[in-house]
């Protein structure tokens, strides 16, 4: 951070705030100004200032309200969708990792196309044949990577 | 007895309900399942804990998980990320929940376990978690109550992690048998996002992990959406807000060009900025080339960048002092 240009700006959007060594910034020679709530400015010596977002946190929820609840409702249709298999198959399942059904996943992508307008293609029976899916889906093999 | 919740300004709740009567109209995914599934029942008195920001958006999935019988309890997964007026607007429904803007560490943490108690020593049957947070006070605790002190008295760590050490060491003396009677109960987890997935992978690996988890984030609807789409919204939304800096004419550094660097180089260059890609992986790199982005080691963009943007889910990617820049540039450390 010492070598960044002068005012530049530094933030992270990944999930834990050990991306930027803010620990070892804060008991460095830098001194701390804090601009207002979750944005601070620190001076190097040479007097280098730059801008820190969120003390190293995720910026997009910590200085502003995260995501859209568009793309939200997608994750977390996800989310309930997985919940309900959990109980639904308690007892059944290993201490394992499994993902949702490629079914479930084209279920909530289907769940938010109607609202933006869009209308899907009917394949034929002839067609779904041809590529060798079922006309109602899945759609894709499981290695295929979108 | 207290109010069975903590957050900031319970009457931020009107506020919050104005908020969440609109989000519902974007969150068609959501609201379907409740129409799909509300006679049905399918989560009735299933007693589900949350960890995850206590935004908006999550108070429409509470509600929904609400509205297929859950009893849920709720606390952030981030001491910055929860919205007051959204926490009040839960908290005034009767759903316990445990988040405020700007916690402490410790604070963070105490929300956690609170979430996490549902009376008469009971804990949830099922989770939502978000990087892990829940899963770990649970499982690290359950390794303390079997006897194993291995993390709790490791040395270093960060500052973090001492608060979580203190925490179950003082949990273990008052309630050493607390984490079995949780464990007993657990039927499993869902996880929000790639580092939290990336941990239960690790569980599994070591033989650790106690309960099935379902990865939702690499859902394609997730991870190509909400990593990918969601990032390319919130990221300059957070910039902006924080710092009201033109973004046209600016050289981004995007360290990480998987879903999120994804989002946020698109994001950047569609409001004029020059953008410059560090990555590992060579695919990726190549990927980033493909788009027209300058690939090089974070090192090597020092004076040249002017706004620092990490997406890897790694750690140490930018650190106070840049040991390559100094080489090359001839400054003493
Ligand atoms: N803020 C949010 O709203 C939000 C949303 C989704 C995910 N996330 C988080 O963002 C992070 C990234 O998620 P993702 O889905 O993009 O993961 P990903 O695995 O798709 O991408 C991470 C990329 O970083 C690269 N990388 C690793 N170490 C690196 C290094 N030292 N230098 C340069 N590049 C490096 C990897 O090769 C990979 O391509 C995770 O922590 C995830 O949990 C945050």
């Amino acid at each position: 951070m010492r070598g960044m240009k002068d005012q530049a700006i530094v933030c992270n959007i990944g999930h834990f705030d050990n991306e930027i060594q803010m620990e070892a910034l804060d008991e460095s020679d830098a001194v701390k100004t804090n601009i207002k709530p979750q944005v601070d400015k620190y001076t190097f010596p040479g007097g280098n200032e730059i801008f820190m977002l969120a003390e190293g946190r995720l910026v997009n929820l910590g200085c502003a309200t995260g995501h859209p609840s568009f793309v939200m409702s997608n994750s977390f249709a996800n989310q309930t969708l997985a919940q309900i298999d959990l109980w639904k198959n308690k007892g059944k399942y290993e201490n394992k990792v499994y993902l949702l059904s490629k079914e479930l996943d084209e279920e909530v992508a289907r769940l938010h196309l109607e609202k933006i307008g869009a209308k899907l293609t009917v394949l034929s029976k002839e067609q779904a044949d041809y590529i060798g899916v079922d006309v109602t889906g899945p759609f894709k093999p499981a290695h295929y990577r979108y | 007895m207290s109010e069975d919740y903590k957050v900031a300004d319970i009457s931020l709740a009107e506020f919050g309900r104005k908020e969440i009567d609109i989000a519902q109209h974007e969150m068609p995914g959501l609201m379907a399942i409740r129409d799909k599934y509300a006679a049905e029942q399918p989560l009735k008195d299933v007693r589900i804990m949350g960890s995850l920001h206590m935004t908006i958006q999550t108070a429409v999935l509470i509600e929904t998980l609400v509205a297929l019988g859950a009893k849920v309890r709720w606390c952030s997964c981030n001491i910055f990320s929860t919205q007051d007026h959204a926490a009040a607007a839960i908290a005034a429904t009767g759903v316990p929940v445990f988040a405020w803007k700007g916690e402490s560490l410790e604070e963070y943490w105490w929300c956690t376990e609170r979430a996490l108690n549902f009376g008469d020593g009971q804990g949830p049957e099922l989770i939502v978690d978000d990087g892990g947070d829940a899963t770990l006070l649970i499982h690290k605790g359950y390794q303390l109550e079997n006897g194993d002190r291995s993390f709790v008295d490791s040395e270093g760590g960060s500052l973090e992690e001492g608060v979580i050490k203190d925490l179950l060491k003082n949990l273990n003396e008052k309630q050493p048998q607390r984490w079995h009677g949780v464990v007993a109960d657990w039927h499993g987890v869902s996880e929000e996002t790639t580092t939290g997935v990336h941990r239960l992978y690790q569980m599994v690996e070591a033989g650790e992990l106690l309960i099935p988890a379902i990865n939702v984030n690499d859902s394609v609807t997730k991870s190509k959406f909400d990593n990918l789409y969601g990032c390319r919204e919130s990221l300059l939304d957070g910039i902006k807000r924080a710092t009201d800096v033109m973004i046209a004419g600016k050289v981004g550094v995007v360290c990480g060009y998987g879903d999120v660097g994804k989002g946020c180089a698109q994001a950047l260059k569609g409001m004029g900025a020059q953008v410059i890609v560090s990555e590992v992986d060579p695919i990726c790199a190549l990927q980033a080339t493909m788009e027209g982005f300058r690939v090089m080691p974070v090192e090597d963009s020092l004076g040249i960048g002017d706004i620092y943007v990490t997406t890897t889910g790694n750690k140490d990617i930018i650190t106070p002092r840049s040991h390559a820049w100094h080489e090359r540039s001839g400054h003493r450390l």
